[in-house]
């Protein structure tokens, strides 16, 4: 069973389709990194799934339900945009409110428990509109954490923060898959971050899926290139053509793809008279594997 | 997987909740308690009127009233509003309590606390009748204190307190039930403008002002069939009210806030949130 499967999904806004037979498949306990371009349908996606939008076409279920049955829609958590806060309330009356929609039990301690999670158990008193923008991230995930839900849909939660911040909601983010048993879907431009805590992802364009893998098979599909410099570049990239098939320059260093011998590159090049300067090999990695299949889906 | 539970709440379970949340939103909102002033303050508003001095020719003014109740009711249905005095009564608790509504609502969608409550088990439903039942309690709670301002201000002025208790009684029952319906109906013109704060304001102030029954009035005359309407109940609790006048009140109330509410939900269900 899949935390979040939909098939053939569509929803449009004035004729044009912002969800376009979507299919996706998230497993329980997956962290499911949600990628594609502004406008290609990531937000609307996840509004689907939280009900905010109707859908034209389609079936989301949720741990196997219809994702309008209330059993399941109590165990969802989500931060679509922002926290969803009033501005003028304290934290804690904004997270009170919240436990009484979901009717838990002990509200006091289900607020310290989340306020515990998100590192901010001392500013509960705080007024929502006097927190950074770091902090309201924080407070809306501890929102959508309220009732230990099964299932969390963060929008672009780690936009607009710094680097101390992100680094805090990807320890959140893991922690609560891991000593939670959470499965989380978020959406993230920020894949360098994205790709430190995914366990799978999905990649949307024009509001189709185009691929959708585990972190491991990405790793599979990344291709290995050793990078290096030498002090005529030019010349060293005209003699590395005429043996090796994908020989780029790209970022003031020389590229060559599908080759994982360095110290070969480094003979051949000594033979033809071209000193290495500075040599390393490396793996494609998430964000240069996303802008190279975005480019050949453009072409 | 196994080790995950869904428990599915009941409809009592959800409305509860709902209900916790608004009427909790409520009581820590300052809001909540400016309108309940402002009510207490109307009714001082209207008598203060009476014995004003024109400091030009210093001719003192007619008073609007000179029995302390006609703040609350008017001495007979009157549809047809020829003046203010036909008008000024317990009736603009509902205008305000328009506003007011249209804030509490607003803020849910202003703040985007709307999407936590539709993201989890909350139905369209629900929300619908927990507004508007959070709205029926704050104008109930308004006709109160309008009610204890009247009595406060016609102490002041020296008014006559004059009245069939009976049919005073049961004009502020009527009165206080027919909150109910205009929930209704403010509830279902915030989740139509839901996008457009100041429009559900407007909408709500235009409505509330019964505008369109005291038009309609001025071509049917004082006819009863203006009873179907809120402004038309409510204006029919007056201070000659007898039982029927509770019953027309309660009838006229349900049904329009179940229409409101059904065809709100309908409204909420077919289309997006925001």
């Amino acid at each position: 069973m899949n935390a979040i499967e939909i098939r053939n999904l569509k929803k449009s806004f004035r004729g044009m389709y912002a969800v376009d037979d979507l299919c996706m498949t998230v497993p329980v306990g997956a962290i499911y990194g949600f990628i594609g371009e502004n406008g290609s349908g990531k937000s609307t996606t996840e509004k689907l799934i939280c009900g905010h939008l109707v859908k034209e076409s389609g079936e989301i279920r949720l741990f196997g339900k219809d994702y309008t049955d209330a059993g399941v829609r109590v165990r969802v958590g989500a931060l679509i945009e922002n926290a969803g806060c009033f501005p003028n309330s304290t934290i804690y009356h904004n997270l009170r409110m919240q436990t009484i929609n979901l009717g838990l039990e002990n509200p006091d301690e289900e607020i310290d428990r989340v306020l515990k999670i998100v590192r901010m158990e001392e500013n509960a008193n705080l007024k929502f509109k006097k927190c950074s923008l770091g902090m309201k991230q924080r407070i809306g995930i501890a929102m959508a954490l309220l009732g230990e839900p099964a299932l969390l849909i963060l929008d672009e939660p780690i936009n607009g923060l710094d680097v101390d911040g992100m680094k805090i909601m990807r320890e959140i983010l893991v922690d609560i898959t891991k000593n939670y048993g959470c499965t989380v879907h978020i959406s993230s431009h920020i894949l360098g971050e994205l790709e430190k805590i995914a366990t799978h992802y999905g990649i949307i364009r024009q509001g189709k899926m185009i691929v959708e893998m585990t972190a491991k098979e990405l790793e599979g599909r990344a291709r290995v290139f050793v990078s290096l410099k030498t002090k005529d570049m030019q010349g060293a990239k005209k003699v590395l053509c005429e043996k090796y098939d994908d020989v780029r320059e790209e970022e003031d260093f020389i590229r060559i793809y599908d080759v994982d011998d360095a110290g070969e590159i480094v003979e051949f090049l000594i033979k033809n008279g071209h000193i290495v300067s500075e040599i390393k090999k490396n793996k494609i990695g998430l964000e240069e594997y996303y802008i190279e299949l975005m480019s050949k889906k453009r072409r | 997987m196994s080790g995950i539970e869904f428990k599915k709440p009941t409809f009592p379970e959800r409305i509860r909740g709902m209900l916790g949340v608004d009427f909790y939103r409520l009581f820590h909102t300052p809001m909540f308690y400016i309108f309940l002033g402002i009510a207490a303050v109307i009714p001082a508003m209207i008598l203060g009127t009476m014995g004003m001095e024109n400091p030009q020719t210093g001719a003192v003014a007619e008073p609007l009233y000179t029995n302390t109740w006609n703040i609350v009711a008017a001495q007979s249905p009157l549809y047809v509003v020829n003046s203010i005095a036909d008008y000024a009564n317990m009736n603009m608790v509902f205008i305000f309590g328009g506003i007011m509504v249209s804030i509490f609502i607003g803020h849910d969608y202003k703040s985007g606390y709307v999407k936590q409550i539709f993201t989890t088990h909350a139905k369209k439903q629900d929300y619908m009748i927990s507004k508007a039942l959070v709205g029926a309690f704050s104008m109930a709670c308004m006709c109160i204190t309008y009610l204890l301002g009247a009595v406060g201000a016609g102490i002041f002025a020296g008014t006559s307190f004059k009245v069939n208790a009976g049919s005073l009684i049961i004009a502020i029952l009527s009165k206080m039930i027919m909150s109910l319906g205009w929930a209704g109906l403010y509830t279902f013109l915030n989740v139509i403008f839901r996008k457009y704060f100041g429009i559900s304001i407007a909408s709500c102030f235009f409505f509330g002002t019964g505008i369109l029954i005291i038009g309609a009035a001025a071509i049917l005359g004082n006819n009863s069939i203006l009873n179907i309407f809120l402004y038309g109940s409510s204006v029919f609790a007056c201070l000659s009210s007898s039982i029927i006048t509770l019953v027309v009140c309660l009838i006229c109330s349900l049904v329009w806030f179940l229409i409101y509410i059904t065809a709100g939900t309908k409204i909420l269900s077919k289309c997006d949130v925001y």
